[in-house]
């Protein structure tokens, strides 16, 4: 197939599946007594439309799309890690406990607290690459799992002042808050055209090219490719499965952890106040997961992939204010998920039988 | 059930006097590669048609056609005289068309009757299958436990119960895809021995796909070949020789060596003694072998799970030059020599030395470093990387080779793929085409340009020509023979005698996991390696 079918197929695939998900979802919010158009109208409105929406939907498309390129790295090698949102909110939690330590001026702080955060994130997802490569525990088990305790840990460490919880001057008559960041330290938020994000936009850009770039041209990733592709053929050239697996399992959480540190510092949407709480992953972790997954593991189609369920999520604010009734607009945006969801599955499916086909036909 | 069930099957044809089977004009294209182009056959009941081809012919093709699995783009098909369209494999079952396919489609922990009954509607009462089950064997002398685990099987006995399941829908056209390639020598005598009288009595049309022209010699009654996707040849068996069949399957004269070798084992009578073996045409190597041994395996033993032992103390030399051909029944230690070669597994005694080093079995590419080579039993397992491409598949001992900095340069990578797949003639659309997209003889051809391109002091070679057509199995043979010339000392792990008695120095026997025997070229024929396979230690 020429690259302008593939393309063309692409598309149409996406257009009818999200086409036939609109057209769901109309049916059910009619059905329960909403009006389906303005629904859409505010999905299209609060995720770019309207003035300074596509800035907050940047905003979120950025930790998105550093989780995904953990995603990424991780599921090249083969190994499945479903832990992200626990990543995520460990390395936060980490960059908030070092910031408020180590203080310094303002740019250096910032630096200090990502690199805290993505040091925080590798070092909680290297806990399930021990396990896989010392006690052979599954890492779609122990990432997994890992989740609830990072949420139980932090909630923890919340509790007590001398972790994360901030001092009584500053969090009043509220429990489990940490400190806020201070202005100087925070990530900036320049405007553009109406529109303000964090610059951590460019930096999850620049570190998608980067990702694209190693995995396509590095020997390192094309040793991790072939892990991932076949341990056994691996092993034999001389890639370590211990140490290759390991590196990336502690790669992907470190992307993971830089998303929860970037989230902390760069403000925006529900995660504005420069303050971490519990729940402050906020499901970033599980749609970056997904987001990796719509890109179907590659590092440039997360960046659309990225920007489209930020959109999704953005939109949803709008949705809520049409007067339907926010669990409907919940399955609305399920539908439509599910909808991003399926041409990738199906192509897969089909491009893995036309391999088998020709595999069979040819041995 | 009654014998009634399994009697005579050519009767449910509305014609008598029609062919079972016509194929006419039969063409399918897959992209822009033609896999049958005009291809017309008849099959006639009560006859064996041997379909002759080299790997990628159509044969398989041809045959997916008639049970189903393909649409042809053009061509009819007639069945009894009437035309049909085969939809798909269901429909094929109705007209009853069954294939005997060459890969096991077994449940290895259900009994030889329950996979016999996978696929059957409605209740299941084993003491009819197994009624069944037990008469087919009895009536085709084809003789199984029903209650035996398939999985603990031979693989001669999973192809019995194969051929069961088949029998058992009486079906009254059947086709065989290779179905020796996996037997001994014994059990495929025995199999086209029954299948002959069987065919005879019942009159089914019987179509045995082969690329061994020995196998197709003596088991069918008519033959078509097949290259490049079109019928080159017919003639009936009596009138064929190998010597004809040979050229007309590969389109040129081959050597007597490669031709004997893809007859697999069965031996086959010729009055003129063609494949007689003179004893200078034999001298396997003008090499000169070294007194050092560049490779030593001391007192090796590696137990698998649950304590079995699959290497048992091996003690081996290999020195540069020297081809040493390591026979036996297959599993019995053969394939753990070849993953210990290639640092898949760990020893539980003793050491392997290559060049005065010793070499720390499983470590991740320890073995390649020291400069071991090797051409997997199974390519598919840790030869290549199906879903990578081809230059991707030859630069995977050493990608440094093309890369600075650590970062594979593109151009020189294109470069260096393209050099090998020119040396080795590798047949593929470039450098970057994924490597499912190649035949097996082409991927066996990667492995062995990336193996060699090592510089290796030994190279591995473990059942090299498997499943590969003629003029594969003569290029392979010859690289080995060019291999040893140039100084690297060759360990050639295989099941096929004839390919060691030909190629190597010095043969040692394997059995569960011992090596019970060695002999020279000079002492080594097939009756004292039979003997030592079998057990008795010489």
């Amino acid at each position: 197939m020429t690259r302008g079918a593939r393309l063309a197929e692409w598309v149409a695939l996406y257009a009818l599946s999200v086409v036939v998900a609109l057209a769901l979802a109309s049916v059910i919010v009619e059905a329960t007594g909403g009006d389906w158009w303005p629904v859409v109208e505010a999905l299209v409105d609060g995720s770019i439309m309207a003035p300074g929406r596509w800035g907050g939907t940047l905003g979120i498309a950025a930790p998105l799309l550093l989780v995904a390129l953990g995603t990424v790295i991780s599921s090249k090698a083969g190994l499945i890690n479903i832990g992200q949102e626990g990543q995520l909110l460990i390395g936060a939690a980490v960059a908030v406990y070092f910031s408020f330590r180590i203080g310094g001026p303002g740019p250096l702080n910032v630096v200090v607290l990502l690199l805290f955060g993505a040091l925080g994130g590798a070092a909680w997802a290297s806990i399930s690459g021990l396990l896989r490569y010392w006690r052979g525990v599954p890492e779609v088990l122990s990432t997994l799992l890992l989740v609830f305790v990072a949420l139980q840990a932090v909630g923890y460490g919340l509790k007590w002042q001398w972790l994360l919880l901030a001092d009584e001057a500053s969090r009043g008559n509220r429990n489990l808050v940490s400190e806020q960041l201070a202005k100087d330290n925070r990530i900036p938020r320049p405007d553009i055209f109406g529109n303000e994000f964090p610059i951590t936009v460019y930096v999850a850009l620049a570190l998608a090219l980067a990702v694209a770039y190693v995995l396509a041209r590095t020997v390192w990733g094309f040793r991790l490719r072939m892990l991932g592709h076949n341990p056994r053929a691996a092993q034999r050239a001389g890639v370590s499965s211990t140490v290759y697996g390991a590196s990336a399992l502690a790669i992907g959480g470190a992307f993971a952890g830089l998303a929860g540190a970037a989230m902390f510092a760069g403000g925006g949407f529900s995660f504005g106040t420069y303050r971490l709480v519990p729940g402050f992953s906020d499901n970033i972790g599980w749609t970056g997961l997904l987001v990796a997954l719509l890109a179907r593991e590659r590092a440039l189609p997360a960046v659309v992939a990225a920007f489209v369920f930020a959109g999704l999520r953005n939109g949803a604010g709008f949705v809520n204010s049409t007067g339907v009734e926010s669990r409907i607009t919940d399955v609305v945006q399920g539908l439509l998920v599910l909808a991003l969801l399926v041409p990738p599955a199906v192509v897969f499916l089909r491009d893995r039988r036309r391999a088998r086909a020709a595999a069979t036909e040819r041995v | 059930m009654t014998d009634a069930t399994i009697g005579l099957a050519g009767a449910r044809g509305s014609d008598p006097s029609a062919p079972a089977v016509e194929l006419l004009g039969i063409t399918k294209r897959f992209g822009g590669i033609v896999a049958c182009d005009q291809v017309d056959l008849t099959l006639n009941r009560g006859r064996i048609h041997g379909i002759l081809g080299e790997n990628g012919a159509g044969k398989s093709t041809l045959m997916k056609v008639l049970i189903g699995l393909v649409l042809p783009d053009a061509g009819s098909v007639r069945i009894d005289g009437h035309p049909r369209t085969i939809h798909d494999p269901l429909a094929a079952a109705a007209l009853g068309i069954a294939m005997v396919h060459q890969h096991f489609s077994l449940v290895d922990e259900l009994t030889v009757w329950e996979n016999v009954a996978l696929g059957e509607a409605g209740r299941l009462r084993s003491s009819g299958v197994r009624d069944r089950v037990a008469a087919i064997s009895r009536q085709y002398g084809l003789e199984i436990e029903p209650d035996a685990r398939v999985g603990e099987l031979t693989a001669g006995l999973r192809q019995r119960v194969e051929i069961i399941k088949c029998l058992r829908r009486d079906p009254h056209i059947l086709v065989f895809d290779e179905p020796t390639s996996v037997l001994t020598p014994e059990e495929s005598e025995q199999l086209f021995g029954t299948l002959r009288e069987v065919v005879a009595a019942e009159g089914r049309a019987v179509v045995l796909v082969s690329h061994k022209l020995d196998e197709v010699l003596h088991a069918t009654d008519e033959i078509t070949i097949m290259r490049q996707g079109q019928v080159v040849d017919y003639r009936p068996t009596q009138e064929a020789d190998a010597r004809s069949l040979a050229r007309a399957m590969v389109g040129r004269e081959v050597s007597l060596r490669s031709e004997r070798a893809a007859f697999g084992l069965v031996e086959i009578e010729d009055a003129d003694g063609e494949f007689a073996v003179d004893s200078e045409d034999t001298q396997p190597t003008e090499s000169v072998v070294s007194d050092e041994p560049v490779l030593r395996i001391e007192g090796v033993s590696v137990r698998g799970r649950g304590g079995a032992r699959l290497l048992d103390d091996i003690t081996l030399e290999l020195r540069a030059g020297e081809i040493v051909g390591v026979a036996g029944v297959e599993g019995n230690g053969q394939r753990t020599l070849g993953d210990l070669l290639s640092s898949l597994v760990s020893l539980d005694a003793g050491r392997v030395v290559v060049k005065d080093k010793e070499v720390p079995t499983g470590a991740p590419g320890a073995m390649a470093k020291a400069g071991v080579a090797v051409i997997p039993e199974d390519r598919h397992d840790s030869g290549v990387v199906l879903d990578m491409t081809v230059a991707e598949n030859l630069l995977m001992v050493d990608p440094h080779r093309v890369a600075r900095h650590g970062v594979m340069d593109k151009a020189r990578t294109t470069e260096t793929a393209q050099q090998m797949i020119q040396e080795f003639d590798i047949g593929c659309s470039g450098p970057d085409a994924p490597l499912w997209s190649l035949s097996g003889g082409n991927q066996q051809r990667v492995v062995l340009a990336r193996e060699l391109a090592a510089q290796p002091d030994v190279l591995v070679a473990a059942q090299p020509t498997r499943g590969l057509d003629v003029g594969a199995i003569e290029y392979m043979t010859d690289r080995l023979r060019q291999t040893a010339i140039d100084g690297v000392a060759v360990l050639l792990i295989s099941s096929e005698l004839e390919e060691i008695l030909e190629l190597a120095d010095r043969i040692v026997v394997m059995s569960r996991g011992r090596i019970v025997g060695e002999l020279s070229h000079a002492d080594a024929n097939l009756e004292s390696l039979g003997m030592l396979m079998g057990g008795s230690e010489a």
